[in-house]
């Protein structure tokens, strides 16, 4: 039995200005699945998150959400799809405190997490909520900007390496939060430099070079890739 | 009698009122060009002009239509904030993304453009607007003669600039706002139309500079050029004040016109220069202005 | 190649005959520079109405003199020296101008008189106001025609002395038509008694008066004297209509007000104000005639003295250049002008003085009441004609080094 896709990619290609970064990505993610894009800096990650997302300044080919296209919508409509996106930089705003940060994105959908589920997955969260924003730790940080996509009721997620950067003890904490989401049933698209820890939560890896999938592993087969894997990301 | 620095004390009470006046519209002015300045990036010139419109526009109203002071108050600007979404709309969002400079060259030929259009219909000595019925005459204060109007518009202005302050603060919209001030990609991203966003704020941006123009219709002349000396002032109370920052502003419009009032006592000569005086200094001492932030 | 040779024989002849005259009109041509406030605020005193005013004489005159086609430009100087002076010298070395007109804002008017003299072409002023140019600042290539600060002074300050207003407060434009405004307005007021309780002056385009007001309003004087123009006067007189001024027992005195700052205005804040003007389109058949060829060119505005004044030195300065058969020489058309008597529709008969000042008769007016006006334009009501030997200043006292 396998489930039906949510996200299907094929043939994207994106540019920044005239610097062609993405040359044709295929790759699906099912309901329910938790997906890794592994791969070099540079190799084109975050940009096809962004291309999703529809925040890249030029983008070809096509990308369907539940089953419609989306190439052509501007970025408010993907969002109103159900998917939310927690960008690397975190995207915590200085002008906001925690809490207005936290309803910030708009619901999307119903079934989203409601503020007591929230503060009892991050309950940091909870005990700050009058701060600016920008004057939490990083690891604060980081679950500030998952939980307020949580709250929207998207059930699909883009998370673009959500561990970078953070002592592992916070590392684990997030660990444990993405493997309870998908526990929940949500979809999730990971973009990870750290293989040891996508390793433990996903599904199936996609490997990207120069712009395109050049291969894809599922977590059962990582043992015997080994070898692959370490080529492919070897720096 | 008191005396301060050879001035009657009294005397020197109803200069500090009059600067609040004239401050509420360095006030008001320089909230809409705050607000724009912070969501578009545009340091929108054409602000004065559309002042200025605001003025003709419940002149027209009036004249043309009969249709009096108090509905001007809410047609004017919703007339002239409707022109500047069309303009949004047409030339500023092809900018977006572009330098500082390209916006202000717009909005700049924009102001002229419309002062040039308005200049040839009504001539530049301007036009007589009367002061409301229910506002004339004056109350006398012991230190000085308030005419009412005066006194309605600092409470009008002042309740303006408040409750724009609170809903940019305070409220959801205003966290939208703020937000995409620092961040719009993300903000769009999260399913919130910035585009339209950004329309809406210039188009309020402008209504506010719009309904500033109908409160000064009955004290100044309505004239093609009445914003374009303002909005130089303007512009300077924003850089004290700190590109950007709403309530940086607002302080410094009520400020600045306390302070260029005394200067009209102490040194009248120097009463069109003082602003950009303190400009000057803030600018050394502080680059981000009073109340802005250093990026 | 015989019949070309032939052409070019004819054409040559042509030209050598036609020589004579053209070469005592620079250029082949006449050009007139009407240079003044095009965007500001005294776009509507003088600006295009002065261009059209100029105009108007040239078609009045024919168009041409000695065959000589006349040709009217204007330029915009913004009410600042500096770009005056760069259009008058470009206009005077390049661009074969041979007199500058009109000139409104006295500092620039005083910048344009010097290049005049250097340069020795005409200057007819009709805009600026200080009594400075046909003072210690007068010169052989100026005429001063339509008005200036002593004539403003002596009609409207010494008929407020003698009618009781005889403590003054004086709000200044802070540049040198205002200040010679008030030195003249002052003497008058003194001289005829009266006294001077202080003075305020502001800067230029000043859209709030308020606080001058108030000053003026604790100085308890009678009169409060307006030694500024245009939207300055407007405002100012607005204003203090707004704060009980007048109302208070205090009254304004508009030392330079005109038609177009009336018509802004309007008659229920400018009713019972006291003005003195050397024209007003309602005077006299002739008056009325030119006005009405002027407004309806003018989109119905009615004109102004200034241009008024414009229109009628233009006319003179042909009339002198005819009788000439050049314009090479500033200087010797000037003098021209000021050897013959003047003669137009608007001013009347008159003459230039020595100095360069044009006599003519000024008129002390009051704004109408609402009700005892017929329509738009018909504002003022004569109070007092005053001759045009006793309108401005005395020869003697002028101290122009042209006196002697």
């Amino acid at each position: 039995m396998v489930a039906a896709p949510v996200l299907e990619v094929s043939d994207l290609h994106a540019w920044y200005g005239e610097s062609h970064v993405l040359h044709g990505m295929e790759f699906v993610v099912r309901e329910g699945e938790v997906v890794t894009l592994l791969g070099r800096n540079g190799a084109g990650k975050t940009t096809t998150i962004k291309a999703i997302m529809g925040v890249v300044p030029k983008r070809r080919g096509s990308i369907r959400i539940r089953g419609s296209e989306t190439i052509a919508l501007p970025p408010h409509r993907i969002a109103r799809l159900g998917i939310a996106w927690c960008p690397e930089e975190r995207g915590i705003f200085a002008s906001l405190n925690v809490l207005e940060n936290l309803l910030l994105p708009p619901v999307v959908a119903p079934g989203g997490l409601s503020r007591a589920q929230i503060f009892a997955l991050f309950p940091n969260l909870a005990e700050r909520l009058s701060s600016q924003g920008t004057k939490l730790s990083g690891g604060e940080q980081q679950m500030l900007a998952i939980a307020r996509i949580l709250r929207t009721g998207a059930r699909i997620l883009l998370l673009d390496e959500p561990t970078e950067g953070l002592a592992p003890v916070i590392v684990q904490q997030i660990g444990r939060t993405i493997r309870k989401l998908k526990e929940e049933g949500f979809t999730i698209l990971l973009v990870e430099q750290n293989f040891r820890f996508a390793a433990r939560i996903a599904d199936r890896h996609y490997i990207v070079e120069h712009g395109r999938v050049v291969d894809e592993i599922a977590s059962a087969e990582v043992g015997p890739a080994q070898e692959r894997l370490v080529t492919y990301l070897a720096v | 009698m008191v005396e301060i620095l050879g001035v009657p004390a009294p005397a020197l009470f109803g200069q500090l009122l009059l600067g609040l006046i004239n401050g509420a519209f360095y006030a008001m002015l320089s909230l809409g060009l705050a607000v724009i300045f912070g969501l578009l990036n545009i340091i929108n010139f054409t602000h004065g002009a559309q002042y200025m419109m605001g003025a003709f526009t419940a002149w027209m109203l009036l004249n043309w239509f009969g249709i009096g002071y108090w509905w001007s108050l809410l047609l004017a600007p919703l007339f002239v904030g409707l022109t500047g979404i069309a303009i949004e709309r047409l030339l500023l969002k092809r900018l977006a993304g572009l330098d500082h400079l390209y916006g202000l060259l717009l909005t700049f030929g924009l102001a002229l453009v419309i002062q040039g259009l308005y200049r040839n219909e009504f001539g530049s000595t301007g036009l007589p607007y009367a002061i409301p019925a229910e506002l004339r005459g004056g109350q006398n204060l012991g230190f000085m003669f308030l005419p009412n109007y005066r006194a309605w518009v600092v409470v009008v202005s002042l309740a303006v600039c408040l409750a724009t302050w609170l809903v940019i603060e305070k409220t959801r919209l205003g966290s939208y706002l703020r937000a995409a001030t620092e961040n719009p990609t993300l903000v769009q991203a999260m399913g919130i139309d910035v585009p339209k966003m950004v329309t809406l704020t210039y188009g309020f941006g402008v209504a506010l500079a719009a309904f500033a123009g109908v409160l000064a219709a009955p004290i100044y002349q309505v004239s093609p050029l009445m914003g374009a000396d303002l909005i130089i002032v303007v512009f300077a109370v924003v850089v004290i004040g700190g590109m950007g920052s709403i309530l940086g502003s607002i302080v410094t419009g009520f400020g600045l016109g306390v302070i260029e009032g005394l200067t009209k006592v102490f040194w009248p000569q120097a009463s069109a220069t003082v602003i950009f005086v303190i400009m000057a200094i803030v600018l050394l001492l502080r680059p981000a202005g009073l109340f802005g932030r250093a990026s | 190649m015989r019949r070309s040779w032939l052409f070019a024989a004819a054409a040559l002849a042509g030209t050598l005959l036609t020589l004579p005259a053209a070469a005592d009109f620079t250029g082949g041509k006449v050009r007139i520079g009407v240079l003044n406030d095009q965007s500001s605020l005294y776009a509507d005193i003088t600006g295009q109405g002065s261009v059209v005013a100029a105009r108007m004489a040239v078609e009045d005159w024919g168009g041409k003199v000695k065959g000589v086609p006349i040709e009217v430009v204007f330029a915009d100087h913004q009410n600042k020296p500096d770009v005056g002076s760069n259009i008058a010298r470009q206009w005077y070395d390049t661009e074969g101008v041979d007199a500058i007109v009109d000139v409104p804002t006295s500092s620039v008017a005083l910048a344009i008189n010097e290049i005049t003299r250097e340069k020795n072409k005409v200057f007819l002023v009709s805009g600026a106001a200080t009594s400075d140019l046909t003072g210690p600042k007068c010169s052989p290539n100026t005429v001063h025609w339509t008005y200036d600060t002593w004539a403003l002074a002596n009609g409207t300050g010494s008929a407020i002395v003698q009618t009781g207003g005889d403590s003054w407060f004086f709000l200044t434009a802070d540049y040198a038509f205002g200040h010679a405004l008030e030195r003249d307005t002052e003497a008058v007021v003194l001289k005829s008694g009266g006294k001077v309780l202080g003075k305020v002056r502001h800067p230029l385009n000043t859209p709030d008066f308020s606080s001058y007001l108030l000053q003026a309003q604790a100085s308890r004087a009678k009169i409060i004297g307006l030694a500024n123009a245009g939207g300055d006067t407007i405002n100012s007189i607005k204003q203090a209509a707004e704060f009980g001024i007048v109302a208070g027992g205090q009254n304004l005195a508009g030392l330079l007000v005109f038609i177009t700052d009336v018509h802004g205005l309007g008659l229920q804040t400018a009713q019972g104000l006291i003005l003195t003007e050397s024209f007003y389109w309602d005077l006299n058949d002739s008056t009325r005639a030119w006005s009405k060829r002027f407004a309806e060119r003018m989109n119905g505005r009615m004109p102004t003295m200034v241009h008024a004044g414009v229109y009628a030195a233009v006319l003179h300065y042909l009339k002198a250049l005819d009788a000439l058969g050049s314009d090479a020489d500033g200087r010797a058309v000037v003098a021209k002008m000021k050897e013959m008597p003047t003669d137009d529709p608007l001013f009347g008969k008159g003459e230039i003085r020595v100095d360069g000042r044009k006599l003519h008769p000024m008129y002390l007016f009051e704004v109408k009441k609402p009700a005892e006006s017929k329509g738009p334009w018909d504002y003022y009501k004569l109070k007092a004609t005053i001759p045009a030997d006793k309108a401005f200043r005395p020869l003697a006292e002028g101290n122009c080094p042209l006196v002697k």
